[in-house]
């Protein structure tokens, strides 16, 4: 082979990026197969009384735990006969007819078996997936979600990214850790930056169910996302939990006041070892159905964490936006991936994202990087900082509300700046280990957490683990601020506390404006029936998408 | 100080009249009635009259000055069971009706102190409890909590474990 | 991109293979909840592989000692695979990971876990039967974590989710670490190599070894005592 003469052409593409990316065969056996597998089971249903007795070949005595509960708690059997009668095609032209609306669309959805579900998705291509998606999100006015983490755990840079990112748009924040005894300073750190940067910001740190709820009922973030779900028996015991306690769970979330979703996506069964032979979509579908049937009002999915495995397969990315849809087709908040790397190709990487990003999803990424990918501990996103400006040159170019704003450099330092120094008062007022001005100086400038020195982790840690011993909640941290003198981030921090009273953000697809007001699917419902409905930018946010500070204007010239 | 005491104890008192009213049986069926639809959504700007912490603060007292001059604590920052129950309505109105259930369940957890309300849940985890463990919890949560939806539901878990081999003692390292 | 040949070719051969026997058998699959996974050869009890010699011993028992710490290592471990995903052999892998634990006096006992091919479950079986109450678990493309008796499963001291970023020296700091923790010590977790463009590279084939691997599981089979000796 190596003496074989050699296209110049061949050798050229062999070193593009996308020959970087590891792509696979379909194997059906295990389930490598991204959707419309030959091994899916083929719908149907059989109703007594009011219980569902039969689904989708299966009788009830032989249902799996996740079948059970979407057969009792997923689907509308009042509808069901009616709705499942209709062919696959029938539904999918639905979803595309601007004169059906978004009510009668998910009246039929509701009442359909999961196998029905993921084979109307089969008869739709990716723009007709994008024009139902246009139709069917749930909340008319499109958000984003950042990540913000960092490879040194280090609280004063987290405090200041996340700023960053609130100030640049970004409506809810998420974190994750490389150590996960940093867990709790990780979580304060997006709450105090958090609201320094935008006033109402949801915050959230990813990590084990229990702890997250821990950290949530202490006032220390305002949501939970990763609260996973998996579409086979086997994997959701792997994943440690059933779809009676996930939903247990979710209850609890409520109890305290606190907004939740679920997350799954193509792809984790498979990569778990354990898909039964079914179809990625197909799974996803159950997993879209066990959060319906749980009460969740969301769900994070569009592959996630997987989504090396989808795209790696025949139709993989096709099988992303389907997942999207059917949580918009269950009138379910969707919060739609594009978290994760997957491709060494710049053109693949803005492709997956353009079936969000162009329709609009409720939060368009799940997990935008706001540091630079090697900060990232969700093994990086599909976009980070570094492709900032593409994406506002991009909501600039199509007229897209994309969620970001343009940003001056000097307001960005001055936010940062803040973040780092509220970051240092509370340390101080709380006893932890002090924060130096030099470290504030250099987090206030900085990239990433290689422009920045190391922490003492060992002392950190210590104080890590006093903060959840002690019980810190966020009054504490709203008393510290104010007393240290920075009055407008306690109030800010109340304001999200007072949310947990009112419980409007539990309601379907919310996010906290600036004055405290919740927006959500039951203030501003999706309304779109063809051109001319729908959402409509307003002037002043097209003025505002306009402004990138990069642009030549006429009059300078 | 003296003033915090007051009406501490009179927000128990409230409290404790609230509960009374609770268990009495013709109360139950009436309760989901709040009035409360989508259209007063979202209650925080359009029905604060409404809105009051469990011990019964009004929600425009839950301000950092009452933080910092210890009037208001932690514990008032909870959404009480009368307000899930409206949320319950509102995700109705609008045609949620498992969001509905999802707070019909959360409103009676909102009686459950966070270390029980954790244990629990990692007892409903695969592989943790024995059915007679698991009945154990649903019955304490109907007669300790007043947790009847949670209690049936724990019921009906502990009867698909079974079916499903999810108990404890159905793993070959138990 | 480079993936070993000989992974490969083994995993296409045994790909074919379980598809002869389905053939043979007249496509019929076994009445088992697993069935759809691919059929695996049987494993052999005891093998050498490149310089290490490991001998299943019978059931692993919980053990008192309290300055042992076990490892567990999936059933695909040093026998139908031999490398990790990026080609660390496995003896090595176990070399460093002892001489880890060596350096601060605690010594390793391993067990091969039959029931679960989750990294997590495997790591937080062996804590609750190691003495000291630390546990680690290695998956066979190099997936690790350190565990401790106390915490949930899907918890954990330390976690190395990313395989195609652990190295030599990371085993055996994982080795030291989890050593340290036996001690009672807190010690500098090991450094996190973070490498966003790993998943890209390799998660599809990850999900393909992965259900190769997970194709040796046995719900039903109590996990085994290895005896391990190196030459």
């Amino acid at each position: 082979m190596a003496d074989a003469k050699r296209s110049k052409r061949f050798e050229i593409l062999e070193k593009r990026p996308v020959h970087l990316d590891g792509f696979i065969g379909e194997w059906i056996e295990v389930g490598l197969y991204a959707m419309g597998s030959p091994q899916d089971p083929k719908p149907s249903i059989k109703i007594e009384g009011d219980k569902i007795v039969e689904m989708d070949g299966k009788s009830r005595g032989e249902f799996t735990m996740i079948e059970q509960f979407v057969a009792d708690y997923a689907i509308n059997v009042k509808n069901a006969r009616e709705a499942m009668a209709k062919s696959e095609t029938e539904i999918a032209r639905m979803l595309v007819d601007i004169n059906v609306s978004r009510e009668e669309c998910i009246k039929v959805f509701t009442a359909l078996t999961p196998s029905k579900i993921a084979r109307v998705m089969e008869e739709m291509n990716v723009v007709e997936m994008m024009m139902a998606m246009q139709k069917m999100r749930c909340r008319q006015t499109p958000a984003n979600q950042a990540h913000v983490t960092s490879a040194k755990d280090h609280p004063v840079m987290l405090a200041a990214d996340a700023a960053e990112a609130t100030f640049r748009g970004f409506k809810e924040i998420e974190t994750t850790v490389g150590v996960v005894r940093y867990a709790p300073f990780n979580a304060l750190a997006l709450l105090v930056g958090g609201q320094v940067g935008r006033r109402g910001t949801l915050s959230q740190d990813a990590l084990e169910e229990a702890f997250e709820l821990q950290v949530g009922m202490r006032g220390l973030t305002s949501y939970a996302e990763t609260v996973s779900v998996y579409g086979t028996e086997r994997v959701f015991v792997d994943g440690d939990d059933t779809p009676w306690s996930k939903a247990f769970l979710a209850s609890a979330y409520a109890s305290r006041g606190l907004k939740m979703r679920f997350t799954s996506g193509t792809g984790s069964e498979v990569q778990m070892g354990a898909a039964e032979g079914k179809s990625m979509l197909y799974l996803e579908t159950l997993c879209v159905m066990v959060t319906k049937g749980a009460g969740v009002q969301g769900l994070q999915n569009g592959s996630i964490s997987c989504i090396g495995v989808p795209a790696a397969v025949p139709s993989g990315l096709r099988a992303v936006t389907a997942e999207n849809l059917i949580t918009m087709c269950l009138d379910l908040e969707v919060a739609s991936g594009n978290d994760q790397t997957f491709s060494h190709s710049d053109q693949r990487r803005t492709a997956r994202t353009m079936p969000q990003f162009l329709p609009g999803t409720d939060w368009i990424f799940s997990g935008y990087s706001s540091t630079p990918n090697y900060d990232n501990m969700f093994a990086g996103s599909n976009w980070d900082i570094s492709d900032v400006d593409d994406y506002l040159a991009l909501q600039r170019d199509f007229k897209v509300d994309g969620g970001l704003r343009p940003v001056k450099e000097e307001d960005v330092v001055a936010v940062r700046n803040k973040a780092a120094r509220a970051m240092q008062a509370v340390f101080a007022e709380l006893g932890f280990p002090p924060i130096t001005d030099e470290e504030v100086e250099a987090c206030t400038y900085a990239n990433g957490s290689k422009d920045i020195g190391d922490r003492n982790i060992p002392e950190d840690l210590k104080a890590a683990e006093r903060l959840m011993k002690d019980a810190v909640t966020g009054v504490d941290v709203a008393k510290a601020l104010a007393k240290r003198g920075f009055r407008d981030v306690a109030e800010s921090i109340i304001l999200m506390m007072r949310q947990r009273v009112a419980g409007d953000y539990l309601q379907t697809s919310a996010w906290v404006g600036s004055d405290g007001t919740v927006y959500s699917a039951v203030n501003d419902p999706n309304t779109y029936m063809g051109p001319g409905t729908g959402y409509k930018m307003s002037e002043e946010r097209w003025e505002e998408i306009k402004a990138i500070p990069w642009a030549i204007r006429a009059e300078d010239v | 100080m003296a003033q915090t005491n007051e009406e501490f104890v009179a927000s128990v008192v409230r409290q404790v009249l609230k509960e009374i009213s609770v268990e009495a049986p013709a109360s139950a069926a009436a309760k989901s009635a709040s009035g409360i639809t989508a259209a007063d959504y979202p209650l925080g700007m359009k029905r604060r009259d409404v809105l009051k912490s469990p011990r019964g603060i009004p929600f425009d007292e839950l301000t950092l000055e009452n933080v910092e001059s210890g009037k208001v604590a932690f514990e008032d920052f909870s959404i009480s069971p009368d307000v899930l129950s409206m949320q319950g309505d509102i995700a109705s109105s609008a045609g949620r009706t498992q969001i509905a259930l999802n707070f019909n369940r959360a409103r009676e957890m909102t009686k459950i102190p966070d270390e029980r309300i954790l244990e629990i849940y990692n007892s409903l985890r695969p592989h943790r409890s024995t059915k007679e463990e698991m009945l154990g919890i649903a019955d304490e949560l109907q007669n300790k909590f007043g947790a009847a939806v949670c209690a049936e539901f724990v019921r009906e878990a502990a009867d698909v474990y079974q079916r499903r081999k999810l108990l404890k003692g159905d793993l070959p390292t138990d | 991109m480079k993936i070993n040949p000989e992974l490969l070719e083994k995993i296409v051969r045994e790909v074919l293979a379980g598809m002869e026997t389905e053939i043979e058998t007249g496509g019929k699959s076994e009445p088992s909840l697993s069935n759809s996974s691919p059929s695996n050869p049987p494993l052999p009890a005891s093998e050498t592989v490149a310089g290490v010699q490991m001998t299943e011993k019978g059931p692993a028992a919980r053990g008192t000692d309290p300055k042992e710490i076990v490892l567990a290592v999936s059933p695909a471990f040093a026998t139908a695979f031999k490398t990790t995903i990026v080609d660390i052999p496995h003896s090595s892998v176990l070399r460093q990971v002892f001489a880890g634990a060596e350096e601060e006096g605690i010594h390793i006992r391993v067990i091969r876990v039959y029931h679960t091919a989750d990294v997590a479950f495997m790591a937080h079986h062996a804590a609750r039967i190691s003495g000291s109450g630390i546990g680690i678990g290695i998956l066979s493309r190099g997936t690790s974590v350190i565990h401790q008796r106390d915490l949930n499963p899907l918890s954990n001291l330390e976690l190395f989710p990313q395989s195609p970023v652990i190295d030599l020296p990371t085993f055996r700091a994982i080795g030291k670490n989890a050593a340290k923790y036996a001690k009672g010590e807190s010690p500098t977790p090991v450094p996190t190599n973070n490498d966003p463009m790993a998943r890209p590279r390799y998660q599809g084939l990850a999900a393909l070894l992965h259900n190769k691997e997970a194709g040796f599981q046995d719900r039903s089979k109590a996990s085994q005592e290895l005896s391990v000796s190196f030459e």
